[in-house]
């Protein structure tokens, strides 16, 4: 990790959370900002352990999970680029309130909190870009305590579908195993594999070996498909 | 709304803010300023501060009465969080300029201090040191729904129910010669879009409470007869 290459300015800038600093600042936090490397799988940090750092997707994807008591894992989010996880700096969150895994090749730009309390003693007007990361998590809790808290398992499943697909095909590819949309919506394979075998039939989905192809994205918003998808996190 | 201006009024006055959390330990200056833009303003029971969807807000610091925060799809609703006196509320989308991620309604006629938008983000430029409390309010909002979302996961909904109760027997308990009793103000349905349940299972899971002897629920008031046992139930984590 001591040879990853320094963090570049203009990588700074497509950070949307960056995009309306100075020029000058997005120069010092790319000074103090460390570029990390993770292979799929690999924990970034675990639940409970001490929080320290602000960390920014550059390339891949993080899946955010917590762990109940006895074991059980819900997955709560997945954060592509651009977008900011890990615990909030300045007036300690404690400890991480959930665990950070790279779902494939991820690179990160980590803001350690030290650097952040120095940067920030020069540089008040840095709490700006703070505030906006914060705004924007906040933003994205409250739509996660709906999604648990408000909808049916089928809700839960068609909206992992429609977040976790690469829309990048003719047709969204869900590229997750059974047992991994069961962990992101809350439920066990079973009932996912049960519940895509119906979709199937309804002609919404087709399941293929390790990937599900999305043919009709309407079917599968949810009763408040909300006018904020995509663009929370 | 009666809307009380602070123009030459003594209700809003520097004094006044440095007793108020979020503003006490602000400069001087800071707080003369803020006093010179807030405003206490008058809701009735059920009126709507702010819808989500909506524009950013004003931020509103809440003197009396009790607010709730949800997110409202077509049918369902999800309740976020009670506010009450001393709690801070509003503006949470005002640094991305988003619209606002929830609603506020009043659950009782309320009094608040009001920072309007454009008055909170001239306050926010030319202040650092409010920014940075604005910065720690969200946190503590941001920790608040993390607890929400831990508890959703990975609670049952008697779990739920119990913290529910738990919670505002200590924020909002009075003592009582059978325990402790606060005001309902919830109906069996906003319990439910607590707990994020059906609206039986609310009624289903107070009959148990009350016939286990934890709980006393009428129409105006909830007893806590229990508050220990309750505990245990709440901090059941059974998923």
């Amino acid at each position: 990790m001591i040879n990853n290459p320094p963090v570049k300015p203009d990588e700074l800038q497509e950070v949307p959370a960056f995009q309306d600093l100075p020029i000058e600042q997005i120069h010092s936090l790319a000074g103090v900002m460390v570029r990390r490397h993770y292979a799929p799988g690999q924990i970034i940090f675990v639940e409970g352990e001490q929080a320290n750092s602000l960390w920014f997707v550059s390339q891949g994807r993080v899946k955010i999970i917590k762990q109940s008591l006895n074991g059980r894992i819900q997955g709560l989010c997945l954060m592509n680029r651009g977008k900011c996880f890990g615990s909030c700096p300045l007036f300690d969150m404690g400890k991480n309130p959930a665990t950070a895994q790279a779902l494939d090749e991820v690179t990160l730009f980590v803001l350690p909190e030290n650097s952040l309390q120095q940067l920030k003693a020069r540089d008040p007007h840095l709490v700006k870009a703070l505030l906006h990361i914060y705004s924007q998590r906040l933003e994205h809790l409250a739509r996660v305590s709906e999604v648990l808290g408000a909808w049916t398992v089928s809700d839960r499943i068609n909206d992992c579908l429609l977040t976790y697909a690469n829309y990048h095909f003719q047709q969204p590819v869900v590229e997750l195993t059974h047992e991994k949309l069961a962990a992101l919506s809350g439920t066990v394979r079973e009932v996912v594999t049960r519940h895509l075998r119906l979709l199937e039939k309804e002609g919404i989905v087709r399941n293929e070996i390790g990937r599900i192809v999305i043919l009709n994205t309407d079917a599968l918003l949810p009763p408040c498909a909300s006018e904020d998808r995509g663009t929370s996190a | 709304m009666r809307v009380y201006y602070s123009g030459g009024d003594t209700m809003v006055s520097a004094a006044f803010l440095s007793k108020i959390e979020l503003f006490a330990a602000l400069q001087p200056h800071t707080q003369q300023d803020i006093a010179a833009k807030a405003a206490l303003v008058e809701h009735p029971a059920d009126a709507d501060l702010y819808r989500q969807g909506g524009p950013p807000s004003a931020l509103y610091v809440l003197q009396s009465g009790r607010v709730k925060l949800y997110r409202q799809s077509k049918e369902k609703c999800q309740i976020l969080a009670l506010p009450g006196p001393g709690d801070c509320l509003g503006a949470e989308s005002l640094p991305t300029g988003a619209p606002a991620p929830y609603s506020a309604t009043t659950l009782t006629p309320v009094t608040a201090l009001r920072l309007s938008p454009d008055d909170l983000q001239s306050l926010l430029d030319q202040h650092p040191d409010f920014q940075e409390a604005f910065l720690r309010l969200i946190t503590v909002r941001l920790k608040q729904f993390v607890t929400l979302v831990h508890d959703l996961a990975f609670r049952d909904v008697t779990s739920r129910l119990a913290t529910v109760l738990v919670v505002r027997a200590e924020t909002e308990g009075q003592p009582h010669n059978e325990g402790i009793i606060f005001d309902r103000l919830l109906s069996q349905q906003e319990f439910a879009d607590m707990v994020g349940t059906a609206r039986e299972v609310v009624y289903r899971t107070f009959r148990r409470f009350e016939d286990e002897g934890l709980v006393k629920a009428t129409r105006r008031s909830i007893l806590i007869r229990d508050l220990d046992a309750l505990r245990a139930i709440a901090l059941q984590e059974v998923r």
